[in-house]
């Protein structure tokens, strides 16, 4: 707010001017550099010659970039075999949420019925209990269905636990649409069925993907669940394949770089991509006034 | 809400009336074999009610019942009532108030502090700027990576010889010669707990970027005009309006840190000396490696006991109806 009376004072503004902005773009730098340094360092390990991934100083620039560690990881274990059981693991659990997810949304923010906030605080509720009270009874649950090293033993619980937020996500969404699209449709004729499939679901677009993006993360990132209820190693998903990978001599530090890199390519292309879908649906109903 | 159509399922219009509603009640008359509101609702939400009863709710039930018995899963014997024995052999067990204790100091120091730098990194992009979308991907990447890969990421970046972490400490001249930062216990839990910090204060920035960005402007010119100063701006006017954000916040941060197990598993199995044993850790290493199901429970029970607790806590400390 300084009166530019003269050509200092016009100076010393200027130079706060760019100190500021060099401050704030090197903090921005220094976030990101700090928030991918260790990727790009499981990188640099990954394609190192196998003899230089363990020397002391390190070389931040791997001489002779190879592949080979990438072919020890998909040759030694199955970490391809790991990766597509993730996907279908993961691509499964946001089906299953996306659909039961819309049609709960739904019912909670546009139809008026007895006990709505009864059913809300149960849905919500769910969310709010630890994981691990549940890992014991739904493990006998599973080993008595037969769904124990079984894709579906995996789908189920993990649908059940992202449900109450993919019905958070919905029921935000559709709160934003206006009345008239029911009143529209029923007066065309439609019955309250047509107008949920016919205008409402193929509106919501938006919602679904952010659901199945924040609940494809979160199935392919799982741990415990996953750990107990896959004991055959065909069927593991990648993160307990790497979790579990032991190395013939000492621990293969090459070949487990290469294969966590390989397991979150997936992750970074969908955070570049995707990241306004990951962001509306972390933050929806918080905050927004 | 004046003059629009009221709902059907409701209370239907005189259907003799021009109104709309008349006209509304008229068509449903007209289409008697359809679904009204409630009965659509019902459709809707009895399988995701059901679902949700029997996978996320019941096997909550089934733990608390599972931890008075022994013998519970294992086909092997019939399963007996033993009252509180598991809580007597946990509450009576080392082991049990070492990872309570190590839950309690990684979840209250680590939350804190990500609040803090979630803040801090929060106003930092409340603001448009070139390259603000690469720069939020890359700072978000963190809490995408799974725990349990991010937890051998670190395994390998500290390692006590060959670890990146040691090799630029001794260039800056920091250490003398490397160090095994996950074979000291104190060493361990603070490392893990830096770690948790890393991954996750950029999540807490998002939220509470979505809570400044719902702070209008005004209230800043206003006080602008009186000539206060940017820390008064944030003190009067950011924090108290930021409130409800940090609550949800901090229970979206603290609950899945009291539940911590892929990363101590994957950075040190727990150790030194169960120095980084979780409490989930310590109880799926009692169900599933000592197969005690009958204390394994009991921890479950306990652990959501203290989640509840947590949760409760919160929302009574920070939780304001109607802030005027």
């Amino acid at each position: 707010m300084s009166t530019r009376s003269g050509r200092f004072a016009f100076d010393v503004e200027s130079f706060q001017w760019v100190g500021k902005k060099l401050g704030f773009y090197g903090s921005l730098f220094v976030l990101t550099l700090v928030s991918m340094f260790p990727v790009i360092w499981m990188f640099v390990t990954s394609i190192k010659q196998p003899a230089n991934v363990v020397q002391f100083p390190v070389h931040y620039l791997p001489q002779n970039p190879t592949l080979e560690n990438y072919a020890t990881a998909l040759s030694q274990a199955p970490f391809l075999r790991y990766l597509v059981n993730s996907a279908i693991v993961a691509g499964g659990t946001a089906i299953v949420d996306v659909v039961l997810g819309a049609l709960a949304g739904y019912a909670l923010s546009r139809l008026r019925f007895q006990y709505k906030l009864h059913v809300l605080l149960l849905i919500l509720g769910t969310a709010m209990l630890p994981y691990i009270s549940r890992l014991i009874p739904l493990f006998s649950l599973a080993r008595s269905w037969g769904l124990l090293n079984d894709y579906l033993g995996l789908i189920v619980p993990y649908s059940a636990f992202q449900l109450p937020f993919a019905v958070w996500i919905f029921q935000a969404y559709f709160k934003e649409l206006p009345d008239s699209l029911e009143e529209a449709g029923l007066m065309d004729g439609l019955s309250r069925i047509g107008v949920l499939f016919r205008i409402i679901l193929p509106v919501s677009a938006p919602a679904m993907a952010t659901t199945a993006i924040i609940v494809f993360i979160y199935a392919w990132n799982e741990f415990l669940f996953a750990l107990t209820f896959m004991t055959q190693d065909q069927m593991r998903t990648i993160t307990v394949g790497i979790a579990l990978y032991q190395g013939q001599y000492q621990y293969p530090w090459g070949t487990i770089s290469a294969a966590v890199f390989m397991s979150i390519v997936p992750l970074m292309l969908f955070m570049l991509f995707f990241q306004q879908r990951v962001v509306e649906g972390l933050t929806a109903g918080t905050g927004k006034a | 809400m004046t003059d629009t159509v009221d709902h059907a399922g409701g209370s239907p219009g005189d259907p003799s009336d021009g109104s709309v509603s008349g006209v509304r009640s008229r068509l449903r008359r007209y289409r008697e074999l359809r679904l009204t509101e409630e009965e659509l609702a019902t459709a809707l939400l009895t399988p995701v009610v059901c679902f949700l009863l029997l996978i996320s709710f019941y096997p909550i039930v089934d733990t608390v019942w599972g931890s008075f018995h022994q013998g519970y899963v294992l086909e092997m014997e019939p399963t007996t009532f033993v009252g509180l024995e598991n809580y007597e052999a946990v509450l009576s067990s080392g082991s049990f108030w070492n990872a309570l204790q190590v839950s309690l100091i990684y979840t209250f120091v680590s939350v804190p502090i990500e609040l803090v730098i979630g803040l801090g990194m929060a106003l930092l992009l409340n603001r448009a700027f070139t390259g603000k979308y690469v720069v939020q991907a890359a700072i978000l990447f963190p809490w995408a990576l799974p725990t349990v890969i991010n937890a051998k990421i670190w395994a390998w970046m500290l390692h006590g010889q060959y670890g990146v972490v040691n090799d630029l400490l001794i260039r800056l001249g920091v250490l003398q010669e490397p160090y095994a930062f996950l074979a000291h216990p104190d060493v361990a839990l603070a490392s893990m707990t830096l770690i948790t910090i890393w991954k996750t204060s950029s999540f807490m920035a998002l939220i509470l970027l979505a809570g400044l960005s719902g702070i209008p402007d005004h209230l800043y010119e206003a006080v602008r005009m009186d000539g206060a100063s940017r820390w008064r701006q944030f003190r009067d006017i950011t924090l108290p309006l930021l409130k409800p954000t940090i609550l949800v916040a901090l229970i979206f941060r603290t609950l899945p840190a009291f539940q911590a197990f892929g990363l101590p598993y994957g950075l040190t199995g727990g150790g030194p000396a169960e120095a980084t044993t979780t409490l989930v850790l310590y109880d799926q290493q009692l169900t599933f490696t000592q197969l005690a199901f009958g204390r394994g429970s009991a921890v479950a029970t306990i652990i959501t006991l203290i989640a509840l607790v947590i949760s409760l806590l919160y929302v009574g400390t920070l939780y304001e109806p109607e802030v005027r």
